[in-house]
């Protein structure tokens, strides 16, 4: 569905994007995780044509351009600041988006109104926007992209500062247009999220891809050993093993286990692993 | 161009949504200019007084002097006398409205009403003043009625007429006899009737209020003959202090349109909606040509219903709705591409606009937008030549009353559109330069 090949692209003597491969397949929906700063935003800038690249190519669909403004219209951009008209309301703005992307007449109608009743904000439609919710705003922020019906869908942090309730709507949502066949980049720094929704996950750091698989491949190779945390009675240990039946057959014999549990790794670990623990501010 | 459509009607949309906005931006420089027209009222011109007319007495006969004589104890004329040359000189600079001449023959004229011949009056006036020539006309056509009642009830004047026609007919050979004997012999009884009245009374039944009743019957017969006189106006003072403001109205609407047009497109940055803009199958001359055209839109729009405002509120008419026209299309293109450039001066909303407004404000100080360029001092004048704004309130001045030809519109439209297409092309590269 996409493809990014050898890209490059730097502001001034910084390096944003350092000769990153990557390709996106038709249907999934792909994480793009990174530290703050690590060429996240610039990656999918490029990717969804908002941003030329210095060097390298990006294919979208049949071989397309993403610069080519008619190609843009096969991607939908959810961006992570609120694009919205606050002083529109949400059914014009999808209109006005609408008619952006070509669209007119009934078929615009039918598309507000279907964009409406996917992100459950029919009965506020006609609401001006600054009296929305954050969590409605997000939602119509979604709907937004999906006015011309896109295959391929950029949500950047699409889940930020909303509470449960709507976090867990929007994936409702990201889960039903997978369920479509749509194709979803999605970039977050909540590690859960991208856990639960992705099907795979690329981290990058310093604009170069640092790992790309599964996020239960990028587990096992990158994840480290599992943790047992154990109490004997003088508080908790931890234990880093690979065979933990052993380790816990060991302590019982020893009778230092009182209680214990299972830490496995998960994607926040293995985004630690490869990009470190120091701070990125 | 559709898509371009769009983005125009959103920005005009916001706009009118942002009630602040809308305020200062249409009727802040209405109040604006009400409130000075106010205080220079009395220093521009006449205002919606008498009008102001020269009267040329050729004929200086009894008739003329009491017809002048009427004009002036009139509360529509404001009457001076004078010599034609002068009178004419007057209406050319725009002192008098028009002038009146009671051409030579003017007694004669009003001695042969009997005769079925008119009262010649001629009237000198500005060709292109069509509503001020009918107006004086119409008042002309009743003064003169008046006159011709004034001669029907004055026996005197009646017997004059009366004996005057008795000896034309008396020396006419073309009539034949017997008709001669009875016209001579009824215009003699005329003259022995009007003899035989007492005093100078009327000579038949007036109306309730005194007017008109012996007229009654004269319906369709003109007893006036206007001639009118084309006199080209060289203007060169505001009718009325409003024909100062307006074009500083006009000014601060422009002022306006642009500092908020250009603080609607950094708003485009700042909150996100230019990338999605971006990712729309649009190229960003789509998105600048959407802008422009709104703020185009707006300030014409705006101008437009400022300008009707103050033709139906203030009277003020232009000397030429055309080069009104070329004078504001010219100033909104100016203040578009002034818009597109102030939206770069800064990389937010606050710092746009207090840049932008700063340097908006420089303009209108020098350039006629607070004190009135007529105000001006020399020097200043000459410093208000490097302002946008003093180009837009020549054009808007040349057009309403300083009377500028089309070929003396050229400078300051020229200039304005220069500016425009300068100021949108340097805009448009920085912000091409800074979009991502």
């Amino acid at each position: 569905m996409l493809k990014l090949n050898q890209i490059h692209k730097a502001f001034g003597s910084m390096k944003a994007v350092d000769g990153l491969t990557l390709e996106i397949l038709e249907g999934e929906v792909f994480g793009l995780l990174g530290p703050n700063g690590a060429g996240k935003t610039t990656t999918v800038n490029i990717a969804v044509g908002l941003l030329a690249a210095d060097e390298g190519t990006v294919e979208i669909g049949d071989g397309h351009s993403p610069l080519d403004a008619a190609s843009r219209a096969l991607i939908g951009v959810a961006p992570q600041a609120l694009a919205l008209y606050e002083e529109l309301t949400g059914r014009e703005n999808l209109a006005f988006f609408g008619r952006l992307q070509g669209l007119g007449g009934g078929a615009l109608k039918s598309r507000v109104t279907s964009a409406l009743d996917f992100v459950d904000l029919g009965d506020r439609a006609g609401d001006l926007v600054k009296k929305y919710s954050g969590g409605m705003k997000r939602r119509l922020n979604l709907a937004c992209a999906l006015i011309h019906d896109p295959p391929l869908i950029l949500l950047d942090e699409p889940t930020a500062g909303v509470d449960p309730q709507s976090r867990n709507a929007l994936y409702e949502n990201i889960k039903a247009l997978r369920a479509e066949g749509r194709t979803i980049i999605y970039t977050t720094h909540y590690m859960e999220e991208a856990q639960k929704l992705c099907d795979r996950v690329g981290i990058i750091d310093v604009g170069r891809l640092l790992a790309l698989d599964s996020v239960e491949g990028l587990i096992d190779s990158h994840g480290g050993a599992s943790a047992l945390v154990v109490d004997g009675g003088d508080g908790e240990e931890r234990i880093e093993t690979d065979d933990p039946v052993a380790e816990l057959t060991g302590l019982k014999s020893a009778g230092r286990l009182k209680s214990f549990r299972l830490d496995r790794p998960d994607l926040e670990q293995v985004f630690l692993n490869l990009t470190g623990r120091k701070l990125r501010d | 161009m559709r898509r371009i459509a769009a983005l125009a009607c959103k920005d005009l949309r916001l706009l009118q949504r942002d009630r602040v906005g809308f305020f200062f931006v249409f009727f802040f420089p209405l109040i604006y200019s009400v409130f000075f027209g106010a205080i220079f009222s009395g220093a521009g011109g006449g205002g919606m007084g008498a009008m102001k007319i020269a009267l040329v007495d050729e004929d200086e006969s009894d008739a003329s002097q009491q017809f002048g004589r009427l004009l002036e104890e009139s509360t529509e004329f404001d009457v001076t006398r004078s010599r034609r040359a002068e009178a004419t000189d007057m209406v050319r600079r725009g002192d008098r409205s028009a002038y009146v001449v009671l051409p030579q023959g003017f007694q004669e004229s009003v001695d042969r009403i009997f005769q079925a011949e008119s009262i010649r009056i001629a009237i000198g006036v500005d060709p292109g003043r069509k509503a001020e020539s009918a107006m004086i006309r119409g008042l002309l056509t009743q003064y003169a009625f008046r006159t011709l009642q004034d001669t029907l009830t004055d026996r005197l004047s009646m017997r004059r007429q009366a004996q005057s026609a008795r000896a034309r007919i008396e020396a006419d050979d073309e009539i034949d006899p017997v008709t001669k004997t009875l016209l001579v012999r009824f215009m003699t009884e005329i003259d022995f009737l009007m003899a035989g009245l007492p005093g100078n009374e009327p000579a038949g039944v007036k109306n309730a209020d005194g007017s008109g009743g012996d007229l009654a019957g004269l319906d369709g017969w003109n007893p006036v003959d206007i001639e009118v006189e084309s006199v080209l106006k060289e203007r060169i003072h505001p009718r009325s202090s409003y024909e100062i403001t307006m074009p500083q109205a006009f000014v601060w609407l422009l002022l306006g349109c642009s500092a908020a047009f250009a603080v609607s497109l950094v708003m485009e940055r700042t909150r996100g909606t230019l990338i999605r803009l971006k990712s729309a199958p649009i190229t960003l001359a789509h998105i600048l040509a959407g802008k422009a055209l709104a703020c185009f839109l707006a300030t014409l729009g705006g101008l437009a219903v400022l300008f009707a405002i103050f033709r139906l509120a203030f009277s003020v008419r232009p000397d030429s709705y055309p080069l009104l026209l070329l004078a504001l299309i010219s100033a909104a293109v100016a203040f578009v591409g002034i818009m597109m450039l102030i939206s770069v001066m800064g990389k937010t909303e606050a710092s746009v606009g207090g840049i932008g407004w700063a340097f908006l404000l420089l303009m209108a100080m020098t350039g006629g937008g607070m004190i009135p360029l007529m105000f001006m001092p020399g020097w200043m004048k000459t410093v208000s030549d490097f302002s946008f704004v003093k180009w837009s309130v020549l054009a808007v001045e040349g057009a309403v009353w300083r009377g500028f030809s089309l070929a003396e519109m050229l400078a300051p439209c020229g200039i304005l559109i220069g500016i425009g297409l300068v100021s949108f092309l340097v805009g448009v590269r920085v912000f091409k330069a800074t979009a991502d």
